[in-house]
């Protein structure tokens, strides 16, 4: 009895192993073929509408223009002042790109606007790299990244949807919503000379601060592969 | 002209600052035509008075009509008829002499006219200073200048307080000139303020003497004064001979005074050689005569009673 | 004879070297400003954006025109008044000190139609001044840095205005910022009934600035109850219009509290002068 319990051991912990390494070897594979994906528009520039629903900062949306060009180039063009998220929009291609980099593991499944998607964590390999920690949910059938919420030491913690339409052969999204952590925007105290009360204000700040700040883009007019030139991207 | 018209009628002034009462039942009456002396030692109240004319103070009490209406009911009516200097005449230094007349003459009622003020300018003296900025300016040029802006309206009252104040000989020949000016060839009536009695006595036709805040006498010059009678002195080297030799005449009430080696005999002019004759015909040497001012003895005597 | 009068004194107030003196002043303040924004203006920006770096990224040109022309409105709320008190602080005092006032009220106008004449006067004064002010700050602003949305940073937060909205905002702002400069004026003018000398006025308006700032910003029980009713208070409520939502009842609040200062110092002044025995 005793002899068959160790066999039985041994037998169920090679199969954990061997399920565990091929839901390790899935995951790597699922995410090499949406990096591969993404690599299919080598460039493109598209028109953006840019609002911002976030507690501190009250913006009208606003209209702008965004180049692309493969591996990191990247480019916002309008008359008025965009607020978009510090680390751009092609955060996921940046992160996909070094498969050696992190340790990848499907961690289930999750519905999300009515598509199964698989739930892929991140999980960088050397201490000294900038993510901490990364999840997606990828549509599986359409290779897509519908979900992501990235953890860096730069940028905290941003949580991304999309939304896709005509360009989701390229996997470029129709629609971005950028949830952003507030908790840590702080108003300078006593540098502004307005009328308000600071003591009022700062009340009101603090039920501000447990809410959570949003980006929408949406995104229209993709003109994808038509070859943008690198100087286009270079800072005047 | 009708000299009887009352242009200026003061009555009971009074003005008091706190406790201190600078002006007290001050009455007096200005006619058209007159020049009006308005005498009185410093501190006597004068200045007090016309600036309460001049609504530049206001009374504590008591009436004043000018030009038969009340000042305090009919300003501006009565001021657009005077013109007047009080005390020095300012004027801003960092402006010229016919900018200076302009901003005085937009202020008093009439259009800028540049020819007249030209005139006006050439009238007291100033020619070719005119484009000058008045900051260089002697006294006696911004008295000048004072005297041109009380002219730039044509006004029918000139009220000129201490007008020759600061000026050298020459400077107020020059005013008094340009006064007497202003009365013969203009037909302005003129209050001229002053404590130089010998200023008033040249030119003024009445006047009024103040002293402490009370007006102690009005009249024409010449009743006040009455011409006749002079003081003159005699100087001599025997006084007691002299007197006595008076007191012989029956003449001892013509003595006014005896001052070191002179005698001040209160007599007329026709008794001048009379006096002088007795005196030398009985071995009284006489080393001079001379007449002395009356108005400044009537002065004296008045502010000292 | 009041037109006359009020011309008259933009004349004088024209030829005298002290109103350059503040005219001049300005220009080079502005123009100092002007080049340390050019200099290193990124840095001082930098400084409203800070909080929010962490997360976000700010992309457009912050630095232009407006904010440029927003900063120095800004950075002017002691400097300004002060130069303005220079000129309208001796409107009265100066000509008793002069000694012209003994002439000019001796002249068929009023006491009260001289006191408006000169009160409007530098009014006129107070307005070339802010267009003058105005036209660096913004024009060459605009010409040196551009134009673009403007960053204002509040104790609520960050808002952004875009450059088609800010015509009307700057428009009516300048229009605030005036009636809090003819508050200064109508104080010092007041002031200038007082005195017979040229610098009591002024020194006595700027310490009345200073004095109520500080009253203004301690947070101290008592002092708060009577904080709304101090025309300080009140003179950043050009601020209010690059805001939004638009605090309309603040505003209101605001232009209401500075015309009943002016109202009243100005009934005070009409007061004094026509009372007032000129003894100089």
């Amino acid at each position: 009895m005793k002899a068959f319990r160790l066999i039985a051991f041994f037998i169920l912990l090679f199969f954990a192993k061997s399920s565990s390494a091929q839901v390790s070897a899935n995951a790597n594979r699922l995410l090499h073929s949406i990096y591969a994906k993404l690599q299919k528009a080598t460039d493109y520039s598209v028109q953006a509408n840019i609002k911002v629903d976030m507690p501190f900062i009250r913006m009208l949306p606003i209209d702008a223009k965004i180049y692309f060009k493969q591996k990191n180039k990247f480019k916002v063009e309008s008359k008025s002042i965009a607020v978009v998220p510090r680390q751009g929009f092609d955060q996921a291609s940046k992160m996909l790109a070094d498969t050696n980099a992190f340790n990848a593991l499907v961690q289930g499944t999750e519905m999300i606007n009515n598509v199964q998607t698989s739930v892929v964590n991140i999980i960088p390999v050397a201490d000294t790299s900038d993510l901490i920690l990364g999840k997606f949910w990828i549509d599986e059938k359409q290779k897509l990244i519908l979900k992501s919420k990235l953890t860096t030491r730069s940028n905290g913690t941003i949580v991304t949807e999309y939304f896709y339409g005509a360009q989701a052969q390229y996997a470029l999204p129709d629609k971005m919503i950028f949830q952003v952590d507030v908790k840590k925007f702080k108003m300078p105290a006593g540098t502004t000379t307005d009328q308000a009360a600071a003591a009022k204000k700062k009340e009101e700040s603090q039920d501000e601060k447990d809410k959570k700040g949003k980006i929408i883009i949406t995104l229209t007019n993709y003109q994808v592969n038509k070859g943008i030139p690198d100087d286009f991207f270079k800072k005047k | 002209m009708a000299a009887s018209e009352k242009i200026v009628e003061v009555k009971n002034l009074v003005k008091h600052y706190g406790k201190f009462k600078a002006v007290e039942n001050v009455s007096f009456d200005v006619y058209r035509g007159d020049v009006f002396g308005f005498l009185g030692p410093n501190g006597a109240g004068k200045s007090t008075t016309i600036r309460t004319m001049l609504s530049l103070i206001r009374p504590t009490s008591g009436e004043l009509h000018l030009f038969g209406k009340s000042l305090s009911h009919n300003r501006n009516y009565i001021l657009r008829k005077i013109g007047c200097i009080v005390e020095k005449p300012d004027f801003y230094k960092y402006l010229s002499a016919q900018k200076n007349i302009e901003i005085f003459a937009r202020v008093s009622g009439i259009s800028v006219d540049k020819k007249k003020v030209q005139e006006i300018i050439e009238f007291v003296g100033l020619k070719g200073r005119e484009k000058d900025k008045v900051g260089g300016f002697s006294h006696g040029m911004k008295q000048r200048l004072g005297i041109a802006q009380t002219l730039i309206h044509d006004p029918e009252l000139i009220i000129l307080d201490e007008p020759t104040t600061g000026l050298d000989p020459q400077g107020i020949i020059d005013i008094r000139n340009l006064i007497l000016q202003l009365k013969n060839e203009r037909n302005k009536t003129i209050v001229l303020s002053s404590h130089i009695l010998s200023e008033i006595e040249l030119i003024a036709n009445r006047l009024v003497i103040i002293n402490k805040g009370k007006s102690l006498v009005q009249g024409s010059v010449s009743e006040l004064l009455n011409a006749q009678e002079l003081i003159v002195s005699f100087t001599v080297d025997h006084l007691e001979k002299a007197t006595a030799l008076l007191e012989q005449a029956q003449m001892q009430q013509a003595i006014n005074k005896i001052e070191d080696k002179n005698l001040l005999l209160h007599i007329s002019q026709q008794e001048i050689p009379v006096v002088n004759k007795l005196f030398c015909d009985n071995g009284v040497n006489v080393f001079s005569i001379e007449s002395k001012r009356k108005l400044e003895d009537y002065f004296l005597k008045l502010i000292s009673a | 004879m009041f037109w006359r009068s009020t011309y008259n004194e933009f004349l004088k107030i024209a030829a005298k070297p002290r109103s350059y003196i503040g005219v001049g002043a300005i220009t080079l303040i502005i123009a100092l400003i002007l080049f340390a924004l050019k200099i290193d203006g990124h840095n001082f920006i930098s400084f409203a954006t800070r909080p929010f770096e962490q997360s976000l990224s700010f992309e457009g040109n912050i630095l232009n025109g407006n904010l440029v022309a927003f900063i120095i409105l800004q950075m002017l709320i002691i400097h300004v008044p002060l130069l303005i008190a220079l000129v309208t602080g001796d409107l009265i005092s100066g000509e008793s000190a002069m000694g012209t006032i003994r002439l000019l009220l001796t002249k068929p106008i009023s006491r009260t139609s001289l006191l408006f004449s000169k009160y409007l006067a530098g009014c006129i004064y107070t307005l070339v001044f802010l267009l003058w002010m105005g036209f660096i700050a913004l024009v060459v602003g605009k010409y040196l840095f551009g134009t673009g949305d403007l960053v204002v940073l509040n104790s609520d937060g960050l808002i952004i205005l875009q450059d088609h909205d800010l015509g009307w905002r700057f428009f009516t702002g300048f229009l605030t910022s005036y009636l809090s400069l003819i508050m200064i004026a109508t104080l010092s003018l007041t002031f200038s009934c007082f005195s017979e000398n040229s610098i009591g006025p002024i020194v006595s308006t700027m310490a009345v600035i200073i004095l109520f700032n500080i009253m203004g910003a301690l947070n101290v029980e008592f002092l708060q109850k009577i904080q709304p009713y101090l025309f300080t208070t009140h003179m950043l409520a050009w601020r209010s219009f690059f805001e939004d939502p638009l605090p309309v009842g603040k505003i209101v609040t605001s232009i209401t509290v500075l015309l009943t200062h002016i109202v009243v110092l100005l009934a005070v002044a009409t007061y004094k002068f026509n009372r007032k025995d000129i003894l100089s």
